[in-house]
């Protein structure tokens, strides 16, 4: 737990180990919550040359979603399909635990498919406070009238570089690398103490 | 102790009076309100003198209302908080206030270096350069500390600072800079299109001159009037407005930097609120509505305390209730400062005396002075000035000269708008000669420039320009701008004439408070051929430090064009470059200090190895475990020689994860492997890795490492862990611009394996222990790269790869169950005592391989220098291979690869030392190469080393020296094959 | 600097790394003037004080390399294009 009477929040905590869950800064309601919700299954889709277009439709309908080979989350019950590039996407499943196979599956020789299941560590972020704690460390627009639920961006937080996508009107999910956790996760907890912030990673302290 | 608030008006002003603010100055207690400045606080108790001058110690006042302000620069806070040369006039007063003056010593009263006024003569312009010529022994000796001690006005604080800052971004359509009058209405009429709006002041109060303006703006105060605006303002949701907040500097993109003082107005920052907080503000277009800075007239013993800019006689007047004296006199050259007196006087000031240089002046401004009984002298000069802090000036008149009392000289020569932003992508100001000031000329793309920044005097003109100045912002971005009323406010005409510098006054006049640098020097410098506006600065210090000349630039090109005859705007202007008002370090460093200063990245395996004792090690952006050392050991030689005595006769373990891991996927892998590495690729089996060597374009090596071929199109390539993100960025530039042509897909996925070696004549009963498949010499030869699963059905890549030497595999998992497998090969090896290891012992064991590392990877090296020249194929192109053949990178006395042993073994030898032939000169003409990597050799149990040496392999057991001036050593070398032990690789290929 | 990435969108130049003249082919290593025509490629540049065309990889966003037409004199920047189209060959 942060020692408060130093108003630092990180007082106390180690830099290379991933915060415990606890709640930092301000007292009262959090104006930040962060959760690393259970790690999905994750794989990254990168379309052979020509075959851009082909993965992007296949992708689409084999997960119903409507999906188009430019920045932006399309998302669905099954699959959250993350365009990071041209003909670069992160598919996201909660029900597919060998995602990876299911696509090689579907794309055949159109794509090239690599697990990353492991390569991230999700953190979600709710709570109104959540720009303002963003904009702490972005250096894109992501005022929430502009920065609308379905879009997405691949781009760097406070040095670190992050995949993000605002989920809902709410909840802005953001991928970072995994060895970057504690790097990250401290940067969460200086920025939004202001705010006071909640993390829940089911953790207290690993690295 | 002074007379509480003795020079507080009954009433008016806008400050709190429900709301006192206790404060102290040089330990003196005083009491302010909320809405004071720490300038005017001190005003209101009676402080009239505040800070000795830089170079001559001389006594000085507060001599403005805002950031311009060159005098009143004071320590403020105490202890790890505090901070030197802070403006008393924007300082905004809090509980608690600690102040204490600067450049005194032993108090500010009697300072004993007040002496350098009668120094004066040889501390003019150029004294630095004239006085401290030489002897040049004398610099470090005596003159550094002299000038350390004299020079310089406040300290800073010696503790680490113990608030935090922070960085952010933001963006909008239209930025507008400054929240007087033009800034107000530009801001208003840009929002009420829609347009997103950010609104920045660097006051805590909106409004700028609205606050210190003395009538009606539409039927109701003027201060009223700004607050109603700020309060519209703030409550759209599509408006920002950020007081407190000074936009710095004008960047390219349209990027402005701005700073935020998020709590310099309170003791102690509220919990866990920033200091401070830097802006990266993003705006399609700008407005700068920074309004102008009156600017004095230099004549002689204009710096004494009481002498006072003529506006900021009105805004302490007015805003803050505050009478800065009681008897006030005015010297100026223009009709606006007889206005703000006329209004001081009307607001309870006693204004006694007005002084004007003009012979001529509006006759109703005129019969208003002497309606209230201000004696009136026209075409009069102020000659000089006495008093400890201001009693009486001596003022030239056409019929003579006379005494005149008053303990404030306000002064104005006419103003400079506020150009500074304006100039920050090269743009130079242009003259005007109606205002006789600089305004702005060529602005940077998308900022205009509103009211009186751009030289427009006169508030009703002022809210008109900046009312147009925002519609127009808006509507250059497509956004509908509903039609705006702007109140009516009737200007007076503006007259001024231009008047610089009254010459024959007595005693020293100062152009440039702060430096102090007087009319004098810039006759000096002229004299002295320092005519350029640019060496003039250089050359007086005219225009430096805190406050860059605000007060002072203008005056000084003036008297520097009366000097030469030539014309001011042909004189030229300073540029004005960011930061416009001074910027911490802390806030340029946010939360990046410290620990914080960069990210950190922890392997999969972190947690493990601080349980088993690991010390750790920055290793670039990754933190490594550097040794593992256990109770006992006296220092780290002793571990790392347990480390790999351990490995080399049984078993051990480190995480690589750190290294670079591409995955490429195509038809053309093997074709495109072949054109970056210079050996061939294409014949690759499945199943089998291969080591390889890529070079730059301009033919030296840039990594090594080894690829894969897991699949007929699927190949994992790994990189050093220190080009990891440079090799993908070099690879997909080949494929995205030199060959698009090729079939090959690239994915990063460092981040999905962790990744652990094990080494050592046991490393496979280990292994056998924990895969779940056949890992026999059969099914995983040397080189071998085979896909399966390891602890029951955890996917697993296996590679048998050796950086030690010894028989050795390299297990990737992925990246969650990196630590159980840490922990599943340490239970597997227990009976063997495998012993983890760190990145000290790796390197002890590669040196003793003989392979090459960072140190010889060092960007300057070629493959024939690092013994790969037979390894490079003829038979293909590949990147650098043109190049490589070059004439002196082809050159056979190139320093080469090779091994050193010292001839006296006892001796250690020292990486960086360079080589000398026996009875050669240490010069550098006799270089013969260095020593790049040296280790303690547990095997051999003396030190052992690889370098670069002319011609290496032909020498092999040839002496040399090792000479390292560093260190002051030098010893006899054996040049030797690098790699001294198992040369043949019988124990990998076991 | 602010760089329109075709794929990200305006983004700043943090986000990216430099490499330089965009204008160069790599030369032929067959041909008979390679070693002089390599030798211009890797370290002959012309210095434009007005529009270059140079490359910059998006390091921090889509990993695409950027063909960016700058302004040397003002930092205006007036175009950015992918090196390959979305993966096709060019």
């Amino acid at each position: 737990m942060a020692d408060h009477s130093s108003h630092d929040p990180l007082a106390g905590l180690r830099f290379d180990r991933v915060p415990p869950s606890g709640t930092y800064g301000a007292d009262g309601e959090p104006g930040v919550t962060v959760t690393i919700p259970e790690t999905p299954f994750i794989a990254l889709v990168v379309a052979r040359n020509g075959f851009a277009e082909s993965v992007t439709g296949r992708l689409g309908r084999a997960f119903g979603l409507e999906v188009a080979d430019r920045t932006g989350a399309a998302i669905g019950a099954a699959a959250t399909v993350v365009g990071t590039g041209p003909g670069r996407f992160l598919v996201l499943s909660k029900t597919e635990p060998d995602l990876a196979g299911t696509l090689r599956a579907l794309l055949g020789s159109e794509a090239a498919v690599s697990e990353q299941d492991d390569a991230y560590v999700t953190f979600d972020l709710a709570g109104e406070k959540t720009p303002d704690l963003l904009a702490k460390g972005a250096l894109i627009d992501i005022d929430p009238r502009v920065f609308l639920p379905g879009d997405a961006a691949t781009t760097v937080i406070a040095h670190i570089g992050v995949t993000l996508w605002r989920v809902d009107e709410a909840t802005w999910r953001l991928l970072v690398a995994r060895s970057l956790e504690a790097s990250f996760t401290r940067f969460l907890i200086a920025s939004g103490a202001a705010f006071g912030l909640r993390l829940e990673n089911g953790t207290a302290g690993r690295g | 102790m002074s007379a509480t608030n003795r020079n507080r008006l009954s009433a008016g002003g806008l400050i709190d009076r429900n709301q006192t603010r206790g404060f102290s100055f040089d330990g003196t207690r005083h009491r302010g309100y909320a809405g004071d400045t720490l300038a005017s606080a001190l005003l209101a108790n009676g402080v009239r003198l505040v800070g000795r001058s830089f170079k001559y110690h001389r006594p000085r006042g507060i001599f403005s209302a805002g950031a311009e302000e060159p005098n009143a620069l004071v320590e403020l806070r105490t202890g790890a908080r505090r901070e030197p040369n802070t403006r008393a006039t924007v300082t905004e007063l809090y509980d608690g206030l600690e102040a204490t003056s600067q450049n005194r010593w032993p108090s500010l009263a009697l300072d004993a270096l007040s002496l350098n006024r009668f120094l004066a003569p040889f501390l003019g312009a150029g004294f630095y350069y004239k006085t401290f010529m030489w002897p040049a022994a004398f610099w470090e000796k005596v003159y550094e500390p002299i000038i350390r001690r004299a020079a310089g006005l406040g300290r800073a604080a010696l503790e680490e600072d113990p608030d935090h800052y922070e960085k952010a971004t933001a963006f909008c359509d239209v930025l507008v800079i400054g929240a007087g009058p033009a800034g107000l209405m530009a801001a208003l009429t840009a929002a009420r299109s829609g347009a997103r709006v950010i609104l920045a002041d660097e006051d805590f109060l909106p409004g700028g001159g609205l606050n210190a303006e003395a009538g009606d703006v539409d039927r109701q105060p003027a201060p009223a009037f700004a607050a109603g605006i700020a309060a519209e303002l703030a409550s759209l949701p599509n408006v920002r407005v950020m007081t407190r907040t000074s936009v710095f500097g004008v960047y390219d993109g349209g990027t402005y930097g701005a700073l935020e003082r998020v709590s310099d107005h309170l003791a102690v920052p509220a919990p866990f609120q920033p200091r401070q907080r830097l802006w990266r503000i993003v705006a399609r277009r700008a407005v700068l509505a920074a309004g102008a800075t009156e600017r004095p007239i230099v004549f002689g013993g204009n710096d004494r305390p009481g002498v006072m800019l003529a506006g900021a006689v009105g805004t302490y007047v007015q805003r803050h209730a505050v009478l800065p004296g009681r008897n006030i006199a005015l010297f100026a050259n223009n009709d606006g400062a007889w206005r703000d007196m006329l209004a001081a006087q009307a607001a309870g000031a006693h204004v006694e005396t007005i002084v004007d240089v003009r012979a001529e002046v509006a006759p109703e401004l005129i019969a208003a002075a002497q309606a209230k009984g201000i004696r009136v002298l026209k075409g009069a000069q102020v000659i000089a000035t006495h008093g400890r802090t201001l009693r009486s000036l001596e003022v030239a008149t056409a019929s003579g000269t006379e005494r005149i009392a008053a303990d404030t000289l306000a002064v104005s020569g006419g103003w400079s708008p506020c150009v500074h932003l304006t100039c920050h992508h090269g743009g130079k100001p242009a003259w005007n000669e109606d205002i006789a000031a600089f305004v702005p000329g060529t602005c940077p793309p998308g900022l205009s420039v509103a009211g009186a920044a751009k030289g427009i005097l006169g508030l009703g003109a002022c809210l008109r320009d900046g009312a147009e100045t925002g519609a127009e912002s808006a509507r250059a971005l497509g956004f509908t701008v509903p039609a705006h009323e702007v109140p009516e406010v009737a200007d007076a005409a503006f007259a001024l004439t231009p008047f610089w510098h009254v010459e024959g006054s007595k005693g020293a006049a100062f152009v440039d408070l702060q430096n102090d640098v007087t009319a004098k020097d810039v006759g000096i410098a002229h004299k002295e051929g320092f005519r350029s506006v640019e060496l003039l600065k250089r050359y007086t210090t005219l225009g430096m430090a805190t406050d860059q000349g605000r007060t002072s630039n203008v005056t000084g090109l003036a008297i520097m064009a009366s000097l030469t005859g030539a014309s001011i705007p042909e004189t030229g202007t300073t540029i004005f470059r960011p930061p416009y008002t001074p910027v911490s370090m802390g806030a340029l460093a946010g939360h990046h200090r410290g620990k914080d200063f960069r990210p950190v990245r922890l392997t999969p395996t972190h947690e493990w190895a601080r349980a088993q004792g690991a010390v750790f090690i920055e290793t670039g952006a990754w933190l490594r475990a550097q040794y593992f050392p256990r109770a006992g050991e006296k220092d780290w030689l002793e571990t790392v020689t347990r480390e790999v005595t351990a490995v080399r006769a049984s078993v051990g373990l480190i995480d690589v994860s750190t290294f670079g891991k591409i995955d490429l996927q195509g038809r053309d892998v093997g074709a495109f492997l072949d054109r970056v590495y210079i050996n061939g690729f294409a014949a690759l089996a499945v199943g089998k890795a291969r080591y390889g060597v890529m070079l730059r374009e301009d033919g030296l090596v840039m990594d090594d490492g080894t690829t894969a071929r897991l699949s007929p199109e699927h190949y994992v390539m790994t990189t050093t862990t220190a080009n990891a993100a440079k090799v993908f960025q070099h690879l997909e530039f080949c494929l995205q611009v030199l060959w698009p042509e090729l079939d090959v897909a690239l994915s990063s996925i460092s981040e999905q394996w962790a990744q652990i070696a094990i080494a050592g004549p046991r490393a496979r009963d280990v292994l056998a222990r924990v895969a779940d498949g056949d890992v026999s010499n059969a099914a995983l030869p040397f080189m071998g790269a085979v896909e399966g699963t390891v602890m029951d059905g955890v996917k697993a890549r296996l590679f048998r790869l050796s950086f030690s030497g010894e028989l050795g595999f390299e297990i990737a998992v992925p990246a969650r169950h990196g630590a159980a497998l840490a922990q599943a090969l340490m239970q597997a090896g227990e009976t063997f005592g495998i012993t983890p290891y760190g990145i000290e012992a790796l390197g002890v064991m590669r040196i003793e391989k003989g392979h090459v590392s960072g140190s010889e990877l060092s960007g300057q090296t070629t493959a024939g220098d690092l013994g790969f020249g037979r390894m490079a194929s003829t038979k293909k192109d590949y990147i650098g291979r043109t190049m490589a053949a070059r004439p002196g990178l082809a050159d056979p006395d190139r320093p080469a690869f090779v091994g050193f042993r010292p001839v006296d073994l006892s001796r250690r030898l020292r990486a960086g030392a360079h080589f000398l032939n026996r009875g050669a000169a240490p010069e550098t003409a006799n270089d013969q190469g260095y020593m790049t990597s040296v280790a303690y050799s547990p095997h051999l149990g003396h030190w052992i080393g690889l370098g670069l040496i002319t011609r290496g392999p032909e020498r092999l057991g040839e002496r040399v020296r090792a000479y390292d001036p560093v260190r002051g050593e030098e010893i006899e070398v054996e040049i030797c094959a690098p790699g001294f032990i198992d040369p043949e690789g019988v124990r990998l290929r076991g | 600097m602010r760089i329109p990435c075709p794929y990200c969108g305006e983004r700043d130049a943090h986000e990216f790394s430099y490499l330089g003249d965009a204008t160069l082919t790599r030369p032929d290593p067959a041909a008979a003037d390679a070693e002089q025509a390599f030798h211009d490629y890797v370290y002959l540049r012309d210095n434009p004080a007005g529009a270059h065309e140079e490359w910059w990889y998006h390091a921090n966003g889509c990993r695409q390399w950027l063909r960016v037409t700058r302004d040397t004199r003002t930092h205006a920047i007036s175009g950015a294009a992918p090196a390959r189209k979305s993966g096709e060959p060019a």
